[in-house]
């Protein structure tokens, strides 16, 4: 309970201050411009030279389904890797560990705190002009969609703060979690579905991004296809098989990180 | 202005040196660089596996236009990695010791700060010039032209950096606004070459030059044509001129917030 009240406290205070501060909102829409709307044109170009279909997507799917990776990365929670390994650098670990608070749980709350008001705002205001540019699809119009979608990017974000942890607990082995970080992080890119849609990947990588922790995490981007309302119990249960698996990953190096820090004070 | 290459080329090697002192990282970075810009490389060929060919861009052309853009954002940002690192100088007060250097601002600025993971990308994108030539089979012509259009990569690559980046000067805390800035201009640099037409090729040419640093270099070698060349070399000449404007005005409009720190 006091863990909750903790990272209520968090969330609250950084999106007070992120809502005061507009300043990374502005970047993070303009970002996100950049990056999403330069492909969307490009895709929609691609889609008019093959008849509005490929691999029997139209380009309104590919679409609506890029721009949930896109939003989905605003809400930055990769970016606990460097928070960790910053901390280890720095030496600030030594004074968080002798908080009478869990470090993980505050380094996770304040990733959440910290990308949800850019989060929300962005997919928002980018799910009203989608919808107002290129159409809603009829897959969106399910019974089911926004209930799993709520479940799938809660599910999502667990993953990914875990996934993400992961690596940066390497911190406490290796001096440079970088190169790591960089592996893992186009992993997530390529079989989340950013800049090639999942429709099109081919066979052998669809399955890769189905059963990997690494596509699991970004199965928002498989809300809009029309499989979804027949596979969405099954992406469920792998996104929370995956969740429990690498949860106990991260607590078992958080353990074996802590045995290697000897907090003197001072 | 030889005094002020030896003095960048000293400072470069000194970067290198103190870099390389970090074994472990130093070889990691360059790796684990060279691993992470086959992303793009397994994006695009799956792409046009599934689209098929666009405007006659194969996957071989992919291969071309990462080895352009990746080799020349790694030469830029391991010679000249500080400039990316001018909002902090400018928000932290840093900036006042590079002032007070008798020798070229932008130039001490551009050589304060070695990237190792660039040197991944050179490693990277060398190996996909290599590739890429062998696939499509270039005359020595070719190998000429890739040569000379990697110099005009390079050139437009800074150029762009520079302009990004001199918006430091016009923000308190401009470090989101300048990597924002600058992801526009890199971003479509990686993209799909066959895919920029019509107005967006027009935009992504001489607006922001993102088309100049790969696309229409691999367009060049497919098809070597004295008219491009011009184009593509005009468009590199302007925007280094601007941006060399852009940090000067920049400058001007600086002021101090140092905590003294001349000497760090």
């Amino acid at each position: 309970m006091k863990a909750i009240r903790l990272g209520n406290k968090i969330v609250r205070t950084l999106v007070r201050d992120r809502m005061y501060y507009p300043d990374r909102l502005i970047v993070d829409t303009f970002g996100i411009i950049v990056r999403c709307g330069v492909l969307l044109v490009l895709y929609w170009y691609v889609f008019s030279l093959n008849d509005g279909m490929i691999n029997n997507t139209t380009y309104i799917v590919a679409a609506w389904s890029m721009f949930f990776y896109f939003a989905f990365s605003v809400f930055r929670l990769r970016d606990i890797s460097r928070a960790i390994m910053q901390d280890v650098q720095s030496g600030n670990v030594e004074i968080l560990f002798s908080k009478p608070v869990s470090y993980l749980s505050y380094r996770m709350w304040w990733q959440v705190g910290a990308g949800l008001y850019p989060f929300l705002v962005i997919s928002l205001v980018g799910t009203i002009a989608l919808a107002l540019i290129v159409g809603l699809p009829a897959t969106m119009s399910v019974g089911i969609f926004i209930p799993t979608v709520v479940l799938v990017v809660f599910l999502g974000t667990l993953l990914s703060l875990f996934l993400y942890a992961v690596v940066g607990l390497l911190a406490f082995w290796i001096e440079d979690i970088n190169p790591v970080f960089w592996i893992v992080d186009k992993t997530v890119m390529i079989l989340g579905g950013s800049y090639l849609p999942v429709a099109l990947f081919p066979d052998f990588m669809y399955k890769i991004a189905l059963w990997s922790p690494f596509g699991a995490s970004q199965f928002i981007t498989h809300t809009v296809y029309e499989t979804w309302a027949t596979e969405w119990v099954m992406k469920i249960g792998i996104q929370v098989f995956w969740v429990l698996v690498v949860a106990i990953i991260v607590s078992v190096l958080f353990a074996k990180a802590r045995e290697k820090v000897s907090v003197n004070g001072g | 202005m030889m005094k002020e290459i030896h003095f960048a080329l000293y400072a470069i090697k000194k970067n290198i040196q103190s870099s390389a002192e970090l074994r472990t990282s130093f070889l990691t970075n360059i790796v684990g660089m060279a691993i992470n810009n086959t992303a793009f490389i397994i994006i695009w060929v799956f792409f046009v596996k599934s689209v098929g060919v666009i405007n006659g861009w194969t996957a071989a052309d992919i291969i071309g236009l990462l080895g352009f853009g990746v080799l020349s954002y790694g030469i830029v940002f391991s010679a000249a990695a500080g400039i990316r690192k001018l909002a902090d100088y400018v928000a932290g007060g840093g900036f006042d010791r590079f002032m007070l250097s008798p020798k070229n601002l932008l130039m001490r600025v551009a050589t304060s700060s070695f990237n190792v993971s660039a040197l991944g990308d050179i490693v990277f994108g060398l190996a996909c010039l290599v590739i890429y030539g062998l696939l499509v089979q270039v005359s020595f012509a070719q190998i000429f032209s890739i040569a000379l259009l990697v110099l005009i990569s390079v050139v437009v690559f800074l150029a762009a950096a520079i302009a990004a980046y001199s918006a430091s000067f016009l923000f308190a805390d401009a470090n989101s606004v300048t990597s924002g800035l600058f992801e526009l201009f890199t971003t479509p640099s990686l993209f799909h070459g066959g895919a920029f037409q019509g107005a967006t090729r027009l935009v992504f040419t001489f607006l922001i030059p993102s088309l100049v640093v790969g696309a229409l270099p691999v367009e060049i070698v497919k098809n070597v044509s004295l008219e491009q060349f011009a184009v593509v070399g005009i468009v590199a000449v302007v925007w280094f001129f601007l941006s060399l404007k852009l940090f000067s005005w920049g400058v001007k409009k600086y002021e101090s917030t140092n905590f003294m720190t001349f000497g760090n």
